[in-house]
């Protein structure tokens, strides 16, 4: 026995030590905070999911890297489409030569060319009644016969693929005609989005169910198989076709040092290591030790990170790290259910609303760096004015009272204990905590409902629930991606969790969201925004700022709300890394 | 009487470990501080404001305040009569299941006992981490479901050592004369046989104790635990987030409360095991 | 003998059925409807419908009661409803890494708690015999969390002793990955392992026999070493081998905060995300595994000792 203690001992004194940084490689290393479920873009539904899928697979359209506000970029397309007059038909030219990643599936093991049956295939599958996928909802009744083909072979044991349909029509190998039900202005952004990331009938047919497992796309980096490890190593993809860094950027972006690589062929890189780091500590501990290149600071981190003043803590400065901080386009909220009666009452609505202590709720929570939400449009979005302020987005107890006594509720005199559903991690539980502390002082109780994710999700769906809370984040940079919560057609199971119905709203709503970019859209949206916020549907929370630590000798990141598929122009300055090192 | 001499002899011998009266002390403590929390007369303000936000320990204030400026010592002591209570009901579950069973299957033997057993090996051949999460999640959240959870995998050992001693017993002597003087099955099991396993009861009992209190601490941080009220185990697993802040009070407040009142327990288990198993006797 | 081991094996239906049945009153009876969160946020309630039905949960509760013993003999554990992979594809991934971390760290735990209870025993009563125990229970007293993180602050940030997290496969590659969430493996399974160990040994010690081997005149360390140990070794190994299950749920919270990529962090995170289908399976496979292994002790038993009667 007394061997074997030793040499177990040993054997942790000789290798039980850390391993060095390497400099000689052109790796990147990141961090997602959540585990990966996959890599079929059909059912990329969170963000990290996402990001992911976006480094092996590509969209028709991209958003350009560096210019704000968001500008879409043609990608796999060649440039952008021709649409009809009316708005509903859209011709799409494809790139030429750009090749899938070497698989088994293929032939030869040699990816062949992507073509214009991928395109048509990839958008059938997102709504192949067989494989349910969570992406569905953004192509659902815009496609003309898409959902007629999706409803017939639901009721088939299989979908055939063969079967046309009226709105994906193939004009020649490298030219689709789409056809839309009805105007979608958001339709291209539809098309940069993971859900419709095109990939190969061949490897979906090889890999089977397995294919979540293989992903074989046209990106910059190589996948050839997703185990559940704790990184993710992706290699640059030798065959890539020639793309190119941007030229120009957002004004600004020269000084920042982020058109430095201008013109040149990317991805610059030669790897990519993702680790999964779930909980915070070692998420921390491990960027501070300069094991990975980039994090996202939330909650607790955030005061590690910035001073008061929200600037760079000094000891961070030292060491060359940088910090990117840039508003989310996200709403946070404190939704009614607007079935439950109690709720139909709008003074007892605007009362809350007043009584929700926001600054000390930032303080706490968001360092002082989310910004009050005065309806559910974030700013930077057409449909937010700067000037508009919320009269009820104001922290005033004696007027919430007042409210409340015309609300018929005399210091919370005959309501209910509330209780308000959130999810069970820690944060979350504290603001619920938080929300509770402030509406106990006009008397109102409130109870903390927590809940696993897919728990939360379920009580919305299915109208269980009096009160929740949740973050919406943006899907694209369109204001009807966030005045769609509250559109009554969207309500449970829909986006619309609070189950709000307004006829106005609604009438509105629906002539704006078809109409093209414009000022009078633009102009409509003000409206629908301004005038749903003062009716108080939810307590309204933040919108909250995205803060990124990233270590000195990473290049080219700059923040981005839909950044799935940035990362194949970020770089690497390893004599940067070389000489920081010591620091660390 | 036998059994008389043998309690009177075997508290004699606890009373005389310093150590196992300091634990047995303790753990009368902490039921007293849980009993007053129950009762409303200490900590019942809890959720009061008392201070800014994550303010260190001070003379005010022994263990700081939290991130609402609530008094930590304040929600250990709350915490504390949850803690006593997943102990105290899960040991109410457990024993009398675990007793009866136990005592059914050793006395009758036979089929009774084949299904008896047949029923705990089922029992444990489920791991208990993997039975605990299962039941809690699908009971839902809180308290309740604790209980339940930690009852069902607890009575499981408690079965196996009343089973086993009742066998030994049901052989001997006093029980054969409880026989020819005509005892029903009953009288033999409950009058006579019982009182002479009791001790197996208490010193599982004590150590079923803290592994009820250490439980409760990680469903609570698998966010399964208790809703609404401060337990040890929301305390430590919010530290886990204000550690990195600098906020050590709080998780140093729930480790020492747990730390004390298990150790307590541990000690006052062994104490109790090597005073009433005659087996030790001698020692 | 073979005889026995046929009885043993037969055993097993039972005690199997019982399992299952325990399992699926737990998740079909009680558990809820999946289909919202496997579509997401944007659901539609025909899509609702549609996925009901394909998952079998319009099925007659016999015949789910049946897919559940099925799996218990097969293996076959369907799909994971949040990630979509194959489960029994995502347990074979998991248990090499959760393995790495627990078998070296309980092996040494074990060894280990068999020396300190060793020197425990032989200085029975006197003052180390005390600070074993204090300190024993005194380290299995503090919540598993607080050793993590101050230990993953002090000596893997700190110090720089050991990776923070992370991992990776093949021997000698994991060992820096590991090592410290095997440490605090060891320093929590030592508590309860020592105070185990060292009651069989005081029980072994006051048998007759062992008096009169001190009778014949053997050294009280030749006593121990010789005959004490021997026969408290059935206990022991009981005792140890019906652990091993849990060996294969790997450590929730070390390889959650090391990120391991074990059978713990599925778990945990099945656990997270209503994962029924995967939590059920990590419940029926480690009660296989347990039920398999108490047969194995037994077996091993009868040829380690004649002495033990065979039932």
């Amino acid at each position: 026995m007394k061997p074997l203690v030793l040499l177990v001992s040993a054997m942790w004194l000789v290798f039980g030590c850390s391993k060095e940084n390497k400099f000689d490689e052109r790796e990147i290393n990141l961090i997602s905070p959540e585990k990966i479920a996959g890599f079929d873009p059909i059912n990329a539904s969170d963000r990290y999911s996402g990001n992911e899928t976006g480094k092996v697979y590509e969209g028709l359209f991209e958003f350009h890297p560096l210019k704000r506000p968001y500008e879409l970029m043609p990608n796999l397309a060649e440039s952008m489409p021709t649409v009809s007059e009316d708005g509903l038909t859209y011709t799409f030219k494809l790139r030429k030569g750009v090749l899938f990643h070497d698989s088994p599936a293929f032939k030869d093991g040699i990816g062949r060319e992507l073509k214009a049956d991928d395109v048509i295939y990839s958008l059938k599958r997102l709504a192949d009644p067989k494989l349910n996928a969570k992406g569905w909802w953004l192509l659902d009744e815009r496609l003309a016969g898409l959902n007629e083909w999706r409803a017939k072979y639901a009721l088939l044991d299989a979908t055939s693929y063969e079967e046309g349909i009226e709105g994906l029509q193939k004009i020649d190998d490298y030219t689709i005609q789409m056809k839309l039900k009805k105007p979608f202005p958001q339709f291209l952004y539809a098309l940069a989005m993971p859900y419709t990331f095109i990939v190969a009938k061949e490897a979906v047919q090889h890999f089977g169910k397995e294919f979540l497992n293989y992903p074989v796309g046209t990106g910059a980096f190589v996948l050839p198989k997703f185990e559940q490890t704790s990184t993710i190593t992706y290699v640059r993809n030798p065959k890539f076709r020639e793309k190119f860094y941007p030229v120009e950027g957002e004004e600004g972006d020269d000084k920042l040092g982020l058109l430095a690589d201008a013109g040149k062929r990317i991805p610059l890189v030669d790897k990519i290591n993702v680790h999964i780091i779930v909980e915070s500590q070692p998420k921390w501990l491990s960027f501070m030790k300069a094991k990975e290149d980039l994090i996202e600071v939330k909650d607790v981190n955030i005061q590690q990170a910035i001073t008061p003043e929200k600037e760079l803590k000094a000891e961070h400065k030292e060491k060359g790290l940088r910090l990117i901080m840039k508003p989310m386009l996200d709403v946070t909220y404190f939704a009614f259910n607007h079935e439950e009666p109690i709720f139909k009452n709008r003074k007892l609505r605007q009362a809350m609303n007043m009584a929700f202590d926001r600054s000390g709720f930032n303080r706490l929570f968001h360092e002082n760096t989310g910004f009050e939400a005065q309806g559910p449009v974030p700013p930077g979005l057409g449909g937010n004015r700067k000037e508009f302020k919320n009269p009820f987005v104001r922290y005033d107890l004696d007027q919430a009272k007042r409210l409340l006594v015309e609300a018929g509720y005399p210091e919370g005199r005959g309501l209910p204990t509330i209780v308000v559903q959130t999810r069970s991690d820690t944060v979350a539980r504290q603001q619920v905590e938080f929300f509770e502390k402030s509406m106990e002082k006009i008397g109102i109780n409130i109870d903390v409902g927590t809940n696993t994710w897919p728990e939360l999700v379920n009580k919305v769906s299915k109208k269980q629930h009096q009160m929740y809370t949740m973050a919406w984040g943006a899907d694209y940079p369109d204001a009807e991606n966030f005045l769609g919560l509250l559109y009554c057609p969207n309500q449970s199971p829909g986006s619309n969790g609070a189950n709000y119905c307004n006829p106005d709203f609604d009438a509105l709503y629906k002539t704006a969201t078809v109409l093209q970019d414009s000022p009078e859209r633009t102009a409509m949206y003000e409206k629908l925004n301004e005038s749903v916020a003062l009716d108080a549907p939810w307590v309204f929370g933040f919108h909250r700022t995205d803060i990124y630590m990233a270590q000195a000798w990473l290049k080219n990141f700059k923040h981005m709300e839909f950044n799935h598929s940035q990362f194949q122009y970020l770089n690497v300055d390893l004599e940067v890394k070389k000489q920081l090192s010591k620091k660390f | 009487m036998k059994e008389n001499s043998l309690w009177k002899d075997a508290f004699g011998r606890l009373i005389k470990d310093k150590f196992a009266l300091g634990s047995l002390i303790v753990v009368l403590a902490y039921a007293l501080v849980a009993l007053l929390a129950a009762t409303g007369l200490v900590a019942a303000d809890w959720a009061k404001e008392v201070g800014g936000s994550n303010l260190p320990p001070s003379a005010e204030h022994w263990f700081g305040t939290d991130i609402f400026g609530r008094d930590v010592l304040a929600k250990l002591i709350r915490g504390t009569q949850i803690a006593m209570s997943v102990g105290l009901v899960t040991s109410l579950i457990a024993i009398p299941i675990g007793v009866v069973l136990g005592a059914l299957a050793g006395y009758f033997g036979g089929w009774v006992d084949d299904v008896i057993t047949w029923l705990y090996t089922t029992f444990s051949s489920i791991p208990n981490i993997m039975l605990l999460i299962s039941i809690t999640m699908i009971l839902g959240k809180g308290i309740f479901a604790v209980y339940i959870a930690l009852g069902a995998t607890s009575w499981v050992t408690l079965c196996r050592l009343i089973r086993g001693e009742v066998m030994k017993h049901k052989e001997r002597e006093y029980v054969q004369a409880a026989e020819a003087i005509g005892g029903g099955h009953f009288r033999k099991l409950f009058i006579h046989i019982l009182p002479n396993v009791t001790h197996i009861v208490i010193i599982n009992t004590s150590l079923q104790f803290q592994f009820a209190i250490k439980s409760e601490v990680i469903l609570s941080y698998l966010g399964l635990g208790v809703q609404g009220e401060p337990s040890w185990g929301t305390m430590i697993d919010d530290a886990k987030l204000e550690l990195s802040r600098g906020v050590w009070w709080q998780l140093a407040g729930a480790t020492l409360a747990m730390f004390v009142v298990v150790l307590a327990f541990n000690l006052l288990g062994d104490a109790l095991r090597d005073s009433l198993d005659p087996k030790l006797k001698g020692k | 003998m073979i005889k026995y081991v046929i009885r043993r094996l037969l055993y097993l239906i039972p005690v199997l059925l019982g399992v299952s049945f325990i399992i699926f009153v737990l998740f079909n009876l009680v558990s809820g409807d999946p289909t919202a969160v496997l579509l997401g946020k944007n659901a539609t309630a025909r899509q609702m419908a549609e996925l009901r039905e394909q998952l079998g949960l319009n099925k007659t509760l016999l015949q789910q009661y049946f897919d559940v013993v099925r799996s218990a003999f097969t293996f076959n554990f369907g799909t994971s409803w949040a990630t979509k992979q194959d489960i029994s594809q995502m347990i074979i991934q998991g248990a090499y890494p959760s393995l790495c971390l627990t078998l070296p760290a309980f092996v040494f735990a074990t060894i280990l708690s068999l020396i300190i209870s060793l020197v425990a025993a032989f200085y029975r009563g006197k003052g180390i015999d005390l600070f074993v125990r204090i300190m024993c229970i005194a380290g299995v007293s503090v919540s598993a969390l607080a050793y993590i993180l101050f230990f993953q602050y002090f000596f893997a940030y700190k110090l720089g002793w050991f990776e923070i997290s992370g991992f990776e496969y093949g021997f000698p590659d994991f060992v820096p990955f590991v090592a410290l969430p095997a440490i605090i493996f060891v320093l929590l399974s030592l508590g309860p392992d020592v105070r185990f160990f060292r009651t069989v040994i005081l029980d072994e010690i006051y048998q007759d026999y062992v008096r009169t081997a001190r009778a014949k005149g053997l050294s009280e360390i030749v006593v121990l070493l010789k005959h004490v140990l021997r026969n408290a070794l059935i206990p022991i190994i009981t005792y140890v081998v019906i652990q091993i299950p849990s060996l294969i749920l790997g450590a929730l919270l070390l390889e959650n905060f090391f990120s391991i990529p074990g059978l713990g962090g599925i778990t945990l995170n099945a656990l997270n995300s209503s994962d029924f289908p995967v939590i059920k399976a990590m419940a029926i496979l480690s009660s296989v595994l347990y039920i398999l292994l108490s047969l194995l002790t037994d077996v091993l038993y009868t040829f380690a000792d004649p002495r033990v009667k065979l039932k």
